[in-house]
């Protein structure tokens, strides 16, 4: 956004046009690429998102609207448009239409910090990642508030759990960026992208690429799936299980609110994982004089779309965890092993040698994942009576 | 004119206030929580408005007010949790009900 | 930046006001989530981010999910308040007792002479030196506040839970 300002500002010779209004259109421009690029990009991920699910079931996804089903974002968006908005009789209207709302707004917001170039950001805070997690966790509200108001008893079972599959797998994905901000020295998202400049064609400084930083990487994309409810996490909306979940009464452009809601939060949260572990905009050819932004544009959506693809990948994939494994994993496994990882980028940052850091790192690291994992998934069921057989 | 300290200090008085009647005058041990809540954001608030308007470099004002937040925090997770004990004891949270220790 | 300030501040009162006098338990905890932005609003204002950043994720993101939880666990049947007595003797009490408050501190700052006349200072902070003073002049008050946080973690899990009825 500063850029574009000195940009415009250096066009003031050409009509004589006073600051504010240079710098209302520089507060403008962004919000509205950020309005129409990632919602875009939420209603191809639909059509992807499908088509890849119909695929990996062996059969086709939507392909009747449009030559491909490229118009079947459309035709959804058409169809939930127009659908009639039914509220229960006794549901707290204000807070009924309130929850969709505040869903989408801390989704949206989560863009404001992604540096999609070199100085393509649209708000560079020094407080960047803080400010991810503040606005992520009072998404978490939408969802009580959703379950709340919809006086239904499956809605607000739903919504408990969804509360607290959030709220649990939160911290081992907070520690994990953690790690990433102790290793980048900073908490904005451009200084995080930047320490991870440099290298052979850009790559080889990648934070993913370091063994604290490829278990930060495993750490924050299954606490980003938990975060935005996806398989295997998706016991809040899972259609088996409990109907949806706390957005069972709504329909219409209240159910599209929330699915945007929830698949822009998704999008965001990849986003953030690109540039904290994947390099944001780096990769070979992001130098160059003059082509090097857009260069690093096309990288940043690629890594993007990379890892979504992976995360729709895993949901046609991957059964459901049940509620209860759902916690033992984010107490018992995921939290011990983010603070982990905090010790060994402490230990990192602090050794000398390269190879040996990278060795005492590794095995650390090894070593406590296979502990945990023998901890954390011993099972200790009980054998099965039968009360009436003989 | 910009704001003066005067006018900050007024604003986190009368917060102060509200939370204040709203712990003394609600029946809902839910809503006395919620106003001991407005209390201390109002005192925090003060702290950082004094950290604002003084002429040297130091953070203490601020320090002090991230601790006062922690335990705040801390302190409305207890005292839930004692209305959620409680209310499974008596089975409502109204707090004129709750007079086992007095007289 | 005037504009700003009366702003946030309306908010704040406007969402301390209705969390106190609301009858619908869920609509009280919104307007103390109206007032929870509020204050970190004027956090913003203040130049103090780090501050604000952490309120909004303490307060908004797990105070008041607690306060909603709290209300879900202990619902009345009819889901909101009885009957409140308004006029009697206890919101009068209340309702004093809060004026006098503020009489006070209206009084006292208004006789101060500094108070009219101070402008902000160029204090500016910075989360490393946050960072680094909690490490190094505030390492005492910083361990122990982790020792109360597992206090209270384990004490509220202890205390909210509900007995376990061996039936055999």
């Amino acid at each position: 956004m500063e850029k574009l300002y000195q940009l415009l500002d250096g066009c003031k010779w050409l009509a004589n046009v006073p600051d504010s209004l240079l710098s209302a259109v520089a507060i403008v421009v962004p919000i509205l690429l950020i309005i129409t690029v990632f919602p875009g990009i939420f209603a191809y991920t639909t059509l992807i998102e499908r088509k890849a699910l119909g695929r990996v079931q062996n059969r086709y996804g939507p392909n009747r609207v449009g030559r491909w089903g490229i118009l079947q974002p459309i035709a959804d968006g058409v169809k939930l448009l127009t659908k009639e908005d039914i509220v229960p009789r006794k549901a707290d209207k204000f807070v009924h239409l309130l929850a969709p709302i505040l869903a989408v707004i801390p989704s949206l917001l989560l863009f404001a910090v992604l540096p999609v170039g070199p100085g393509l950001v649209p708000v560079d805070l020094h407080i960047g990642i803080l400010f991810v997690f503040a606005i992520s966790t009072a998404s978490v509200l939408a969802l009580f508030m959703g379950g709340w108001a919809s006086r239904n008893k499956f809605s607000l079972l739903g919504a408990m759990r969804a509360v607290a599959q959030v709220v649990s797998y939160e911290v081992p994905m907070v520690l994990a960026a953690v790690a990433v901000v102790m290793a980048a020295g900073t908490l904005s998202t451009v200084g995080i992208v930047a320490k991870q400049s440099g290298g052979f064609l850009s790559v080889t400084n990648w934070f993913v690429f370091q063994p604290w930083g490829f278990v930060g990487f495993v750490l924050f994309t299954i606490g980003a799936m938990a975060e935005s409810a996806r398989t295997p996490f998706d016991i809040p909306e899972a259609e088996s299980e409990i109907i949806a979940g706390y957005h069972t009464e709504y329909s219409g452009f209240k159910f599209a609110l929330f699915q945007l809601g929830e698949y822009l939060a998704a999008i965001a949260m990849a986003g953030i994982t690109v540039t904290m572990f994947l390099g944001g905009y780096n990769g070979p050819g992001v130098g160059l004089k003059y082509i090097g932004p857009l260069i690093g544009v096309g990288w940043f959506f690629a890594k993007l779309m990379t890892i979504i693809l992976v995360i729709i990948w895993i949901r046609g994939t991957w059964p459901r965890i049940r509620v209860d494994q759902l916690m033992a994993f984010a107490w018992k496994v995921l939290l011990p092993m983010s603070i982990l990882n905090i010790v060994a980028v402490g230990l990192w940052h602090y050794m000398e040698s390269k190879l040996w850091a990278w060795l005492v790192t590794a095995a650390w690291l090894l070593i406590w994942a296979i502990v945990l994992t023998k901890i954390g998934t011993a099972q200790n069921v009980e054998r099965r009576t039968y009360r009436y057989a003989t | 004119m910009s704001i003066t300290l005067g006018q900050y200090l007024i604003l986190s008085g009368i917060l102060f206030a509200v939370g204040l009647c709203g712990a003394l005058t609600r029946r809902n041990a839910i809503i006395v929580l919620m106003g001991i809540e407005i209390m201390f954001n109002a005192g925090i608030l003060n702290l950082v408005v004094f950290w604002h308007y003084q002429h040297f470099a130091t953070l203490t004002p601020q320090m002090f007010a991230i601790f006062a937040i922690a335990v705040a925090a801390a302190e409305s997770a207890i005292g839930l949790a004692l209305v959620i004990a409680i209310y499974r004891h008596y089975k409502s949270v109204d707090v004129d009900e709750m007079r086992a220790l007095k007289g | 930046m005037n504009a700003a300030f009366w702003i946030l501040s309306a908010m704040s009162l406007i969402g301390a006001l209705l969390a106190i006098s609301l009858r619908n338990l869920v609509h009280c905890v919104l307007s103390l989530i109206l007032f929870f932005l509020g204050i970190a609003g004027h956090y913003f204002l203040l130049r103090a981010d780090f501050l604000g950043a952490v309120q909004i994720l303490i307060y908004i993101g797990a105070v008041a999910v607690l306060i909603l939880f709290a209300i879900m666990l202990t619902r009345n049947v009819t889901g909101t308040e009885g009957p409140r007595e308004l006029f009697g003797l206890g919101w009068w009490t209340g309702l004093g007792t809060a004026l006098i408050v503020a009489a006070v501190v209206w009084v006292t700052v208004d006789s101060a002479p500094q108070a009219a006349t101070r402008s902000p200072g160029q204090a500016v902070s910075s989360v490393e030196q946050i960072g680094k003073s909690l490490l190094n002049q505030w390492v005492v008050p910083l361990e122990v506040l982790g020792v109360l946080l597992t206090a209270a973690l384990i004490g509220a899990v202890v205390i909210a839970l509900e007995e376990v009825v061996r039936r055999r």
